[in-house]
């Protein structure tokens, strides 16, 4: 590596008024995009590439950055604020920051969330920089077999997110799995659980519906609910933001979760084909597994908030990886990001770090500069975002709800999908009422198709042969973590049942 | 309280849905058509997560029989607890969570022809009513003014194009 082009390259982004103007109105973007619920990055990098055009390279890569990093962190404030997650990777962080927002500390959990995922960026771009020859050689040795002993892995993630009901919380999942599979099946096209008639259905029920629904529109009829019946009263938070940033205390407490999030979105970010949303949900539950008081996470603990905020943004550095060794994209963003590199004349692969090493340089710079860029506007608005919580629930309700519903219809303008969410809003209550973990649910609708699609193309690249996944290495070290952190999760969470009990008993 | 009003008895309801959903789907797998030439069916995936889906359901409900099997009054334990109710005709609170419901397929039903604007006031008008809210200038600023920006959002700087019914011609007037 050659140091002194480094240096050179980050002080001539840095210090580049234009870079510097282009990555923090991306960033600024970034955030209020992915702060709406149904507007993700993707969706934001795809908007305003149009705009980058008449641009240098490394203008517009800023620009594209900073909304991308902006994005990532935009989505945890509605999911914090009003349990709406604005993108499908911060459908983690609402498992603990709303409840730190109900209880008056959502300055608090904003901090907290921008902190964590500034520290997950940086480490998700240092990272890109120091090591990305070797993560993306091990990501590309990813095949099939390997993408679904991922998905399985990620999979057992469910029992950590279960809550108190272990098989509850394995009912959700096997439901949602089986959600997953209806519309074409991805391998031959045929119909499952519908028509040909019934073209909404097609592609299966939409992610991005199906989250709104579960969390947003069912927290709007919970909401009303509790209004009504006198459980929630409006009460003004007595929380005085006097710091953007968290304390030092609270940065003691977090920091192994912080670092152990950024390296895990690192390098799931890295693996084509798997993304911020899995890696927040690995995150969370090796955070809870790991931790001396399981049985605070999801009551609303800070480690909740910076586990999964950490691995969001650093997804961000690890998706760049096999983009700019390989030229293979990570995620959908990145995939938009190699479209711009193609329109500037330059091919991401293994010969841009030979022929254009400068500018390889230049892009690690400003991924570093649009985590900066989204510090700063994170700071700029901790104090402003926090007010939201303080509007009148009777108010606010009603606003969620005609938003989430425009957000659901935004996705494909399709009047159906608005049913959709409606409908999973529906389920999501009832569900919540009865005490079924909603969580398990989005884990399998993200890790469903995934899985499957790989169980499949795995099977029949094997011929029929299922013990062949033993073959490989990396399935292998998958499916030996899943199987540990399944063991490891039951007995952590019969001691949170105990523990609970106990302080319940002792309340008595 | 009595036994059908415990957990351990909603639990059994719950499961019992589970396992009719289950042996719905399992059944309809049936259906699917075959591929040759291929070592996954299109029902195989589907058949595995409708298995785990029953097995667990199974589960939960021989839990909630042995449970109510040796209920007491006296029992603290969670499942011996009071169970959520979602009975519209006696509660209020499920009533205005089921007018919410109806309002939201309302919305839905309406949003091409009314466009996006009008549903979304009167929904949201609907709601703040029915939840107590009698600030009648502060509801209508609302109702009106928060659609009205969302849909300039969406329609200017997302360039998403939203239904908006007989307020059409505000997409010619800001076009």
């Amino acid at each position: 590596m050659d140091f002194g082009l480094l240096f050179d390259s980050y002080f001539a982004v840095w210090l580049n008024p234009q870079v510097l103007f282009m990555t923090l109105l991306g960033a600024c973007g970034g955030v209020l995009l992915g702060a709406i619920p149904g507007m993700t990055a993707t969706m934001g990098v795809a908007l305003l590439i149009p705009f980058s055009f008449g641009m240098d390279l490394i203008p517009s890569i800023g620009l594209l950055l900073g909304i991308y990093c902006g994005g990532m962190y935009g989505g945890s404030i509605s999911a914090i604020l009003i349990h709406a997650p604005g993108t499908p990777s911060a459908a983690a962080t609402l498992l603990d920051g709303y409840p730190m927002s109900q209880k008056g500390e959502a300055g608090r959990a904003l901090s907290v969330a921008m902190f964590s995922s500034f520290c997950g960026g940086v480490i998700g771009a240092l990272v890109m920089t120091f090591l990305s020859p070797l993560v993306a050689d091990m990501a590309m040795n990813f095949g099939p077999g390997e993408m679904f002993m991922l998905a399985v892995f990620g999979l057992s993630v469910i029992i950590a997110i279960s809550g108190k009901s272990i098989v509850k919380g394995l009912i959700s999942a096997f439901f949602g799995m089986a959600l997953c599979t209806v519309g074409l099946d991805p391998t031959n096209g045929i119909p499952r659980f519908i028509s040909y008639k019934q073209t909404g259905l097609l592609d299966g029920f939409q992610f991005i519906p199906t989250l709104i629904g579960l969390f947003a529109v069912a927290e709007v009829i919970s909401g009303v609910e509790r209004i009504i019946s006198g459980e929630e009263k409006q009460e003004k938070s007595s929380e005085k933001i006097k710091k953007v940033l968290p304390d030092l205390s609270t940065i003691k407490k977090i920091w192994p979760n912080i670092l152990s999030g950024g390296l895990i979105g690192t390098f799931i970010g890295a693996i084509p084909g798997a993304g911020g949303d899995i890696a927040v949900f690995v995150s969370y539950g090796a955070s809870k597994s790991a931790s001396k008081h399981p049985e605070l996470y999801g009551t609303g603990i800070p480690n909740g908030v910076a586990a999964t905020e950490s691995a969001n943004n650093g997804c961000s550095g690890g998706a760049m990886i096999p983009l700019l060794s390989l030229g293979v994209p990570g995620d959908s963003v990145t995939a938009i990001l190699l479209g711009a590199f193609i329109m500037k004349g330059i091919t991401p692969g293994p010969m841009m770090y030979i022929s254009e090493l400068p500018t390889v340089y230049k892009v690690f710079a400003a991924l570093m500069l649009a985590n900066l860029c989204m510090l700063i506007v994170g700071c700029c608005g901790v104090r402003f975002f926090a007010k939201i919580v303080s509007v009148e629930k009777k108010l606010l309700y009603p606003i969620i709800l005609v938003i989430s519903l425009l957000g659901a219809y935004s996705i494909n303008k399709n009047v159906f999908d608005v049913g959709v969410c409606v409908a999973f809003g529906v389920i999501g209550w009832l569900m919540n009422k009865y005490e079924f973990p909603l969580s398990p649910i989005l884990l399998a609708l993200i890790l469903g198709p995934m899985c499957e699609k790989n169980f499949v193309r795995f099977m029949n690249i094997q011929q029929g042969n299922f013990m062949a996944i033993f073959q490989s290495p990396i399935a292998v070290v998958f499916m030996a973590i899943a199987v540990a952190v399944i063991i490891f999760s039951v007995f952590n969470q019969r001691k949170i049942n105990k523990r609970m009990a106990g302080a319940s008993a002792s309340d008595e | 309280m009595k036994k059908t009003q415990t957990v351990a008895f909603a639990n059994l309801i719950e499961s019992i849905f589970f396992i009719a959903l289950g042996i719905w789907a399992w059944i309809k797998t049936g259906s699917f058509e075959e591929v040759k030439n291929t070592y996954v069916q299109a029902s195989t995936f589907p058949r595995i997560m409708i298995a785990g889906m029953l097995i667990f359901s199974v589960i939960l409900c021989v839990q909630s029989i042995w449970r109510l099997a040796t209920w007491k009054e006296e029992d603290q334990d969670s499942l011996a607890g009071k169970a959520a109710s979602i009975n519209v005709f006696k509660e209020r609170p499920i009533q205005a969570a089921f007018v919410v419901i109806v309002l939201a397929v309302l919305f839905v039903a309406l949003f091409q022809i009314l466009g996006y604007v009008i549903c979304a006031a009167i929904v949201s008008l609907v709601i703040m009513f029915l939840i107590g809210k009698r600030n009648w200038l502060q509801m209508v600023l609302v109702s009106v003014i928060v659609p009205l920006a969302m849909w300039f959002v969406f329609y200017k700087v997302l360039t998403v194009n939203i239904p908006m019914g007989p307020l059409s011609f505000l997409t010619d007037l800001f076009g």
